[in-house]
């Protein structure tokens, strides 16, 4: 009887960490937006997003005790994460193009490649990542990383520039009346054989 | 307030057979043997280098205590082991943990090494994580859990071996059950707060979105008019899943058309490892005792089933 009572307890905080966790996603979407809610609910989203952060330790330093065993048990169950999904909207896509540039002036172009689909799905999950980070030293080292696998099997080449752009998608009627996906410029980064820093270039 | 208490424990606790287990485990095997199998050429260009060292360092900001690749490779360096040994040395364990899982041998050991090795690989690989990582590990993460082995595995057949608290077999299935009721009604949520689902522009866009764009865009563009009622639908079967997949007259519908969805996104949008591991934490929660022949069998309580 005690063993079921430590099973109820486990369960009643792990449900709840379940529930607090895709509770603070939910109201980062809205305070994110676009939503279909009044622009009202952004403001109370992000005051209540706060408010459930500070219950749920996220707020405390990192090296706390209580925040760091929390974050630790919530990846072991893999409820770190909420369930938002293409929510509230599907997001664009991004695209890494690299420009290798030999000692001979002859320019090839490659894209980050793996040889499965489903290795696939995961360096597009990476481009986003690239994409939509707002610190540009992770960009930059992401990028970095990539450009140096694709160095590797491309070693004659003398420099190499990665374009990172981002993937407009046409509407279902765009669509139909011609127009097809398009590319905007986001960021290049110049890599040259010396391992100099990249320089990025201007949005 | 003790009818309410004794009402919670009913059900938390309910009686069933393993049959749902079989499934998780079965089910777990089959994904984890698939998801080694489909990342064996790419798992070291993945999980290495600066990528994976940088995936750590940001785990080390939430927590050093989360399991990870870099402490394996750490460990074998003493022995003058490369990382790249390491990596394919994990990656057959992973492998060899699935294929046993599938067979049902050593079924609590294989559980806890592919719910290890699996999470050390998508939290070090937290930049070519998605959502597939997370539900693998609520499955295994269950699955270690939960009082194994079940009467199909070879342990159970074979070694004779017995699990230590068959009484629990209910309870966990009752978490995994619940664990989807929250999963599907905050992704529905989620989703309804989007204007894209209720006119049908985030199923075309989530259709044509590389890497996702499967079908030819020609094709898809024929059947637009489907578009904002299938978005409708997935919103509203997500959403609704927690009040009428617990009804017995209601539960196959949902369960057979979250299934369908799952596996028109599986082969529409080439996201197999996702279709299947979503179906399998589904059947195993809901499916064992759909049918009214099986219903009939899980009226055997726990302590029967294993005698």
């Amino acid at each position: 009887m005690r063993q079921k009572y430590v099973y109820v307890a486990w369960f009643c905080l792990h449900f709840l960490l379940i529930v607090s966790f895709s509770c603070r996603e939910t109201l980062r979407l809205v305070a994110e937006g676009p939503t279909i809610l009044p622009s009202w609910s952004k403001n109370f989203s992000q005051k209540a997003e706060g408010v459930l952060s500070i219950a749920l330790g996220q707020r405390l330093a990192a090296s706390n005790p209580v925040r760091q065993a929390l974050a630790t048990y919530l990846h072991l169950a893999g409820i770190e994460a909420g369930y938002g999904y293409f929510a509230p909207n599907v997001p664009g896509s991004y695209r890494l193009v690299f420009e290798l540039h030999y000692p001979d002036g002859r320019v090839e172009y490659e894209l980050p490649s793996v040889s499965s689909a489903a290795a696939g799905l995961r360096i597009a999950g990476l481009l986003d990542t690239i994409g939509r980070t707002a610190y540009d030293v992770l960009r930059e080292h992401l990028v970095r990383t990539l450009a140096l696998s694709i160095w590797r099997e491309h070693p004659d080449a003398k420099t190499v520039r990665a374009v990172l752009g981002s993937i407009k998608l046409p509407t279902a009627s765009e669509f139909e009346h011609g127009k097809r996906e398009s590319y905007e410029f986001l960021y290049a980064y110049d890599f040259s054989l010396q391992n100099e820093p990249a320089k990025p270039k201007d949005r | 307030m003790q009818r309410s208490r004794e009402q919670l424990r009913e059900f938390l606790f309910p009686a069933g057979t393993d049959n749902w287990l079989t499934v998780l485990r079965v089910g777990l095997g089959f994904q984890v043997t698939f998801y080694s199998i489909s990342l064996r050429n790419d798992w070291n260009y993945l999980l290495s280098g600066t990528a994976r060292n940088l995936a750590e360092a940001l785990l080390s900001l939430d927590s050093h205590f989360v399991p990870r690749l870099g402490w394996l490779v750490a460990l074998a360096a003493p022995v003058d082991l490369r990382q790249e040994t390491v990596l394919s040395f994990i990656w057959i364990c992973l492998l060899a943990a699935g294929c046993c899982l599938l067979v049902g041998l050593a079924c609590r050991l294989s559980a806890i090494l592919a719910w290890l090795f699996h999470l050390c690989a998508a939290k070090s690989g937290g930049f070519v994580s998605y959502g597939v990582d997370n539900f693998m590990t609520i499955g295994l993460f269950y699955l270690m859990l939960s009082p194994l082995p079940d009467r199909y595995s070879l342990d159970w057949r074979l070694r004779e071996l017995r699990p230590k608290d068959p009484q629990f077999l209910g309870f966990w299935r009752r978490v995994l059950q619940l664990h989807l009721c929250a999963i599907y009604f905050f992704s529905g949520l989620t989703k309804c707060l989007g204007s894209g689902w209720w006119n049908g522009s985030s199923v075309w866009r989530a259709l044509i979105r590389p890497p996702f764009n499967v079908i030819d865009p020609e094709i898809l563009v024929r059947w637009k008019c489907l578009f904002p009622v299938a978005g409708i639908f997935i919103c509203l079967f997500e959403i609704t899943y927690p009040f009428f997949i617990w009804n017995d007259k209601t539960r196959k519908i949902w369960l057979i058309c979250i299934c369908g969805m799952h596996l028109g996104i599986g082969l529409m949008m080439g996201m197999y490892l996702f279709a299947l591991i979503m179906i399998i934490l589904n059947v195993a929660a809901f499916g064992p005792g759909l049918i009214r022949a099986e219903g009939k069998r899980i009226s055997l309580q726990p302590q029967e089933a294993v005698s």
